[in-house]
């Protein structure tokens, strides 16, 4: 069991997220109409967002319980988050935004998985939307996560581009042994990653479906 | 190394010292030429602060730092020695003046009476200003003047706003009319008539050591002499 | 004697950009980044020396660092003067150059995108890592281009030196001082040479000012 959430509520305008899940399955699509809270959920299980109930556990620790006043730091709570907007940090270099988690450990088998060795040394204002996106992945994966939080992975890039980011995508679900968490609102982009879905609508999941 | 700079620091004031000098704007020009003298003599640096007594000694109430004062009027002396801030065992005066009218077409005191515009270093708080409304109130022609004062922070910046043609008089000491090329003198107060003006000097409280020596050169004859001929009257 | 003042001017000047900058860019962070009680209060605390007359913001810091005021009071007894000596001057042009300090970098802080701080976090970063490598450089541009319009404010200050600093030459007597002083003595002439020095030295801070926020806009 990789991510449970229990009873967790977030207000939101203007109906609140109420969420009681267990996200088990090697990647886990998230889908549901834009404005049904996808993003806060993430943002809840990352630790950027507060809930004003409930508790999150990323494989059997808790990082967040309301009642017992836990709530893990999200600097503490080792998730791999790649925002929608890929929040590449402008003034770094590929090599140094990939390398800002300080990861110890060989960046060789990231950087062959998804083919950005020769990106390394450039500046992330001139990657183009489909790079942008392989950097943002390196650098989640590169801080060792427990679990990988994907916002809409393919918003953004051109479309000749998609299939070709999602076979990268399926090669990280593949080469490394880390659930995924996939906020998409496309059913298709879901059925070829995920191996279940959650579907959420007004904040709640209202469907569960085995893919 | 840090003692070393304590040892340096605590060494300085028995060499060259800087001295820090609070004199009455009027005795500008006169110091001026003593301190170089004196600087070549005995190797101290003299830093002077020349302003309106009254505003000098606001600051030297505040701990400004100042070694030396020189007021132009007992008054101002008076007011921070019942403060205890100077040393009061070493407060001489030796040095008076007169006051002079300056301004064209102005041949007595009745003509300056009808003047526009006349500058006064200001009259409540600056000496030459306090001396200059003694003399007209005697004179009986305060009542007419005072709305037509043009007040100044001292009587040297009075002087400046005659010769700038920006006023049409000023009442200043005979010494500043005298160091202005371009000005002359419409009259002069007669000494009886006029305030008695004597400059107190003084060491302020925690003065160096060797700004002893500087008030001591101001009585000698050579520093008389120099007052004498920037026509301050020696006591 | 003209070097001295000018380098009088640009030592205190500078010494007052320098000292504000801590507490102005925590005060900038503050109000750029977090919501917290008594917000808008200390917003106008900090923008009140900009409308205020220069004098009496001079007259409050006379009150209170004066030796018989609260502050001053008591840095007496630990053997300090501050009004009246060089230590003032810097005290003035500090108070008067804050706001715009911290409102340049208050606006800085909040161009940096949030998400970009959220992400650092989330890979690891403390907060002071998150600030020292996320948030300071990228608005960096922001605040170095604030320091030089506080240095600029800092060099013309006159209101408030001359009431809690008075104009005591090789002291506290910066370029806007004696040009004041040396006008009242009728030394035009010398005053005109400085008054020639400070235009240049402000274009200059202010042009490198414009220069630095440029090359931000012109970022893509």
């Amino acid at each position: 069991m990789s991510v449970r959430i229990d009873g967790v509520v977030l207000p939101l305008a203007p109906f609140a997220l109420e969420v009681t899940a267990e996200l088990s399955a090697r990647a886990t699509a998230i889908t549901g109409p834009s404005g049904a809270g996808k993003t806060s959920l993430l943002e809840v299980i990352a630790g950027l967002r507060k809930p004003t109930r409930g508790a999150v556990a990323i494989h059997e620790r808790v990082v967040f319980d309301r009642e017992q006043r836990i709530d893990v730091p999200a600097r503490a709570r080792r998730v791999g988050y790649v925002p929608q907007d890929d929040a590449l940090f402008p003034h770094l270099s590929v090599r140094r935004n990939i390398l800002y988690s300080g990861a110890t450990m060989s960046i060789e088998d990231v950087v062959a998985v998804l083919e950005i060795e020769p990106l390394l040394e450039r500046g992330v204002k001139h990657l183009s939307g489909g790079e942008r996106k392989r950097v943002a992945l390196a650098r989640a994966l590169l801080s060792r996560p427990e679990v990988l939080l994907l916002d809409e992975p393919l918003a953004g890039v051109d479309p000749d581009l998609r299939r070709r980011v999602l076979d990268y995508l399926v090669r990280v679900r593949d080469e490394f042994p880390i659930p995924i968490v996939y906020v998409t609102h496309d059913d298709e982009e879901a059925a070829h990653i995920c191996d279940e879905a959650l579907l959420l609508e007004r904040g709640r999941v209202v469907r569960r479906v085995s893919l | 190394m840090r003692r070393l700079l304590l040892i340096l620091w605590l060494a300085l004031p028995l060499r060259a010292a800087d001295i820090r000098v609070y004199a009455a704007a009027s005795l500008t020009d006169a110091l001026q030429e003593i301190a170089t003298t004196y600087e070549r003599q005995s190797g101290d640096r003299i830093r002077f602060n020349f302003g309106g007594s009254s505003v000098l000694a606001r600051q030297i109430e505040h701990g400004a730092p100042a070694d030396v004062f020189l007021s132009a009027d007992e008054e101002k002396m008076n007011a921070l020695e019942r403060r205890g801030l100077i040393l009061a065992s070493t407060r001489v005066s030796v040095l008076s003046n007169t006051l002079v009218v300056v301004g064209d077409n102005i041949r007595n005191v009745h003509d300056l009476a009808n003047a526009r515009r006349i500058a006064l270093a200001e009259p409540s708080s600056v000496p030459a200003g306090i001396y200059a409304r003694e003399y007209l109130r005697k004179a009986g022609v305060w009542q007419r003047i005072a709305p037509k004062v043009v007040p100044t922070e001292s009587v040297r910046a009075a002087l400046a706003a005659v010769a700038s043609g920006n006023v049409d008089a000023a009442i200043v000491y005979r010494t500043d009319a005298l160091s202005s090329k371009r000005l002359r003198i419409a009259y002069e107060v007669p000494r009886a008539v006029g305030p008695r003006i004597s400059y107190p000097f003084a060491l302020v409280k925690g003065a160096k050591p060797r700004a002893t020596r500087f008030l001591t050169y101001l009585r000698s004859p050579a520093a008389r002499a120099v007052f004498a001929r920037h026509g301050f009257l020696t006591l | 004697m003209t070097s001295e003042i000018i380098f009088l001017t640009l030592r205190t000047a500078a010494v007052a950009t320098l000292v504000i900058v801590p507490p102005g860019l925590a005060v900038a962070w503050l109000l750029a980044r977090r919501s917290w009680r008594g917000k808008s209060l200390v917003e106008t605390l900090v923008a009140l020396p900009l409308v205020m007359p220069p004098v009496a913001t001079g007259l409050i810091l006379l009150q209170l660092f004066g030796r018989r005021g609260p502050i001053g009071g008591w840095l007496h007894s630990l053997g300090i003067d501050v009004v009246f000596t060089t230590k003032a001057v810097i005290l003035a042009m500090a108070v008067m150059s804050f706001p715009l300090l911290v409102r340049a970098a208050r606006v800085a802080f909040e161009e940096v995108n949030p998400r970009l701080e959220q992400i650092a976090r989330t890979l690891g970063a403390s907060d002071t890592r998150v600030f020292v490598t996320i948030t300071l450089p990228l608005a960096a541009r922001g605040i170095v281009s604030g320091m030089l319009l506080a240095f600029a404010r800092a060099l013309g200050e006159f209101g408030a030196t001359i009431l809690v600093a008075g104009n005591i030459p090789g002291e506290t007597s910066t370029l806007s001082l004696s040009i004041y002083n040396l006008v009242q003595l009728g030394r035009d002439d010398e005053a005109f040479q400085l008054l020639a020095v400070s235009v240049v030295i402000a274009f200059g801070a202010v042009w490198l000012a414009e220069m630095t926020l440029r090359k931000t806009a012109a970022k893509p």
